[in-house]
């Protein structure tokens, strides 16, 4: 087996935008934005910029398909210019393609870049698209929330948790994460919210109600990519590394085959468990400083953190109880709100995630700042959980 | 036409199609589970009719689509009976007089007005009867009349049904139509009015059989009136359910009288032999079903209100026919695969999906649609637009090994839970108005339907 990418990729600089309902500018404005903070951060001149990887996930809302949309946005000088899609794992597949491109020597510096302009399509959700043709004559039309719903009954049922014991603890991930977006300047809810209102919220999609579901945002974010020797030239005497970057996605097998139980996302845990092996970590709960996980909604949350082996099998909803995931526990998830109150523009959500754990590793999160912070985690999933695309990666510091 | 009782209402993913395969599959094939409709007939029939004044479709064969439906041979000759609700009791003749193995169905879903005497009459339902040599009951006689009497009309230009005066159409139906053609009917089986035991005479207006019965000297049970006062008039398929019901009360012996209405008058007399299979299971459903209390869901579900359902439902498919030739008939007989090692998968795929085989194959055909299976996760999404929410969707596991991600219909009091066993029922799919088309696909609903009850 190949030795993957550790420590051979640096980020340098990274930037990312205010998320939420951004009225005021298009999905050009907003990765010019991102794309400029990450530029100053890492102190380099746009023309160093050697390929570039844009992630956007819903092509028909205002972006575009195809390089052109950033390449017109940053107005890139004949830049191999590569978009990526893989649903809400977006914006760390185009990390990925950037870290890849470095890693291989092909390029000494390059971009990735994830954007999204949800807010125009006039309503609240993620738009309804086609499965395609063939898939359109069978498939049902569940909303997102309709698909992450359906973790909580299966979960409930494997590990005979009653329901409403379910529910409290899934209103803990959202009251934890409205806490820690209170303290995050550029996410897009940052009000703290208190349990009961959560609990008795209107229902989205059993047993999800409105507080269970993250927020649809607009918003972009970008990582400045190089080598670690690179960026010791740049002054970046220790630089924030990529310790693993992997992905997993479902070939049909917890859709159409009788095995799985509904109460967990396989791809998660085979990425994983290929993230902490390229990273060389051998104990998650121990090693991990921080998380920023994909939680579209609160039971997603509940479900990676057994995922990612950091809750036994159903201990997840007793430990969130414990505070094991706040602010202040063992191993804080969503220091900056996460997609619930940061926002969830799809393709820039994974770098958003990467965006938090690089400046937690450099001291720079302010009111968030953890104390130790050596190795932070970044889940990134798209799809459903009975088909999904999971995407985790590991960032720390070089020396 | 009733003025008391309740009418049978469809949901918004029922049409005359979906209507006629549910009642037909019986007919074709055993159904798993406790409440398994009977088998009439193991092999397959040779003809299926369908009979409708509602159909979708006006030149796309709804018998064709029923016989994909039920996974019947491509051999089978479809014949679309429309234009008349004696569409169902001609097509039904035409089967008896053929002596062969068929397939008859009536069914109808008629738009309606809001506030019109037809939205409180009719109803919607179907009926499916199969014919052979080897029957309960036998055709001992018959007369047919065709005199166009408009007592009721609908048309391109005026799809709801218009009506005329009811005591003009109960005098001239009574006088110049059913009297006489019954009459000769009996002349035809050798029988008097007063032998026939049994009725389904469906009426164009109420108390006609009265005026008729009185005439003739009949004192038989039309089962036809009870029908109208509790599901409402069928159209084209209330004459076949009525003869369900009559069939359901006749033993051996008894003349049963069958009476068609619509542009004329077919009258039939069945002469039973043996207890009818399946009878008494359709007579049982009328007393299936939920109740619905909203009158603007009503109004919703027979189309007679045009709502406003906000951005989300502005969303349009179109299907491909070179997609619906290639796989449809697979989707719309629910129609998956097995492997070599036995496991059962859908939609079938080049390479299957079990994990113990790598390299492609091809599956051996499997049809789901009479299977029962288990809920694995499910919910009611409150978010997506759909005609009638919430939208119920979740994984449902077929004991073969089969797992399928589906939508669920007929919601029980208290929604689906996981672990709840369910059955495969016809629906639409989906519907692009603009395009004037349909897909079909089956749906998972609660495995036994629900009882009406008292209430």
């Amino acid at each position: 087996m190949a030795g993957g990418i550790r420590d051979k990729v640096a980020i340098v600089g990274m930037g990312c935008t205010r998320f939420g309902e951004r009225w005021d500018v298009g999905a050009d404005g907003l990765m010019v934005e991102a794309y400029a903070e990450a530029l100053a951060d890492a102190g380099i001149e746009r023309d160093r910029i050697e390929a570039v990887w844009v992630g956007n996930a819903l092509d028909d809302i205002n972006v575009g398909n195809s390089a052109l949309p950033a390449a017109h946005a940053l107005r890139l000088d004949k830049v191999p210019v590569t978009r990526v899609e893989n649903m809400c794992a977006t914006g760390t597949e185009a990390l990925r393609g950037a870290a890849y491109a470095v890693a291989s020597g092909a390029v000494d510096v390059a971009l990735a870049i994830g954007v999204e302009k949800l807010k125009d399509t006039g309503y609240g959700g993620l738009p309804l698209r086609t499965k395609g043709v063939q898939n359109d004559l069978w498939m049902p039309y569940g909303s997102a929330p309709g698909t992450f719903a359906q973790l909580a009954g299966a979960y409930a049922a494997r590990n005979g948790i009653d329901a409403a014991d379910l529910k409290r603890a899934m209103a803990h991930v959202s009251w934890k994460s409205h806490q820690n977006g209170a303290l995050s300047p550029k996410a897009h809810l940052r009000g703290a919210v208190d349990m009961d209102k959560i609990l008795n919220a209107p229902l989205i999609a059993d047993p999800l109600g409105l507080f269970d579901c993250c927020g649809v945002s607009d918003g972009a974010a970008a990582a400045i990519v190089t080598t670690p020797e690179i960026a010791r030239a740049l002054g970046k005497a220790d630089p924030v590394t990529i310790k693993a970057i992997q992905l997993s996605a479902s070939n049909g097998w917890e859709m159409q085959f009788g095995a799985w139980d509904g109460a967990s996302v396989p791809n998660t845990r085979a990425a994983a468990a290929r993230a902490y092996a390229e990273a060389g970590i051998r104990d998650p709960r121990a090693e991990l400083d921080l998380t920023e996980v994909h939680d579209c909604f609160s039971i997603t949350e509940l479900v990676i953190m057994e995922d990612l082996g950091l809750s036994d099998e159903g201990r997840a909803p007793a430990d969130i109880m414990d505070g094991r995931y706040d602010r202040d526990g063992a191993i804080p998830c969503q220091l900056d709100g996460g997609l619930k109150c940061f926002g969830h523009p799809v393709g820039a959500s994974g770098l958003r995630m990467a965006y938090e754990v690089y400046n937690q590793l450099q001291g720079r999160a302010g009111e968030r700042q953890r104390d130790k912070a050596d190795f932070g985690l970044t889940h990134n999933l798209g799809g459903s959980p009975f088909n999904s695309v999971a995407a985790v990666a590991i960032l720390g510091r070089l020396n | 036409m009733p003025r008391a009782g309740s009418r049978a209402v469809a949901g918004w993913d029922e049409d005359a199609l979906t209507m006629a395969v549910e009642a037909a599959r019986s007919l074709v094939g055993p159904m798993a589970g406790p409440v398994a409709g009977p088998v009439a007939g193991s092999a397959a029939p040779a003809a299926f009719r369908f009979a409708s004044t509602s159909a979708y479709f006006t030149d796309r064969s709804q018998a064709t689509l029923a016989v994909d439906a039920l996974a019947l041979p491509s051999g089978t000759r479809t014949v679309d009976a429309a234009n008349s609700r004696r569409a169902g009791t001609g097509a039904l003749l035409d089967a008896l007089l053929g002596g062969r193995e068929e397939i008859v169905a009536a069914s109808e879903k008629r738009m309606t007005q809001a506030g019109s005497a037809a939205q409180l009459a009719f109803g919607d339902g179907a009926a499916a009867i199969r014919t052979g040599d080897d029957a309960a009951a036998r055709l001992i006689g018959h007369a047919v009349l065709s005199h166009d009497l408009v007592d009721r009309y609908s048309s391109t230009d005026h799809p709801a049904s218009y009506a005329y005066e009811e005591r003009f159409v109960r005098d001239i139906a009574v006088s110049e139509l059913l009297v006489p053609t019954i009459r000769a009917a009996c002349e035809s089986a050798g029988i008097a009015p007063s032998e026939i035991t049994q009725v389904a005479c469906a009426e164009p207006v109420s108390a006609t059989w009265k005026a008729v019965a009185r005439t003739l000297g009949c004192s038989a049970p039309n089962h036809c009136e009870t029908l109208a006062a509790q599901a409402g008039d069928l159209g084209a398929a209330h004459a076949l359910f009525g003869l369900g019901l009559a069939l359901a009360k006749a033993g051996p012996g008894e003349k049963v009288l069958l009476v068609g209405f619509g542009s004329g008058v077919d009258a039939l007399i069945l002469e039973v032999l043996a207890p009818v299979p399946g009878a008494a299971e359709m007579a049982a459903t009328l007393g299936e079903g939920q109740i619905l209390t909203s009158f603007s869901r009503f109004l919703n579900l027979v189309g007679a209100v045009d709502l406003d359902w906000g951005m989300r439902s502005e969303f349009e498919q179109k299907a491909q026919a070179t997609v619906l030739e290639r796989i449809g008939r697979d989707m719309i007989g629910f129609v998956g695969g097995r492997d070599s090692l036995g496991n059962v998968q859908f939609p079938k795929s080049p390479i299957p999906v079990n994990p113990a085989l790598q390299a492609p194959e091809v599956l051996e055909d499997v049809r789901l649609a009479e299977d029962l299976a288990t809920i694995v996760s499910v919910t009611a999404d409150r978010l997506n637009f759909t005609p009638d929410p919430p939208f119920d969707f979740g994984l449902v596991q077929f004991e073969n090994g089969a797992r399928v991600l589906m939508e669920m219909v007929d919601r029980p009091d208290g929604g689906f839970a996981v672990g709840q066993q369910v059955r495969m029922r016809l629906r639409i799919k989906a519907q692009n108005p603009r395009l004037g088309f349909r897909t079909y696909f089956w749906k998972a609903a609660p495995a036994a339907r629900p009882q009406l009850g008292e209430a």
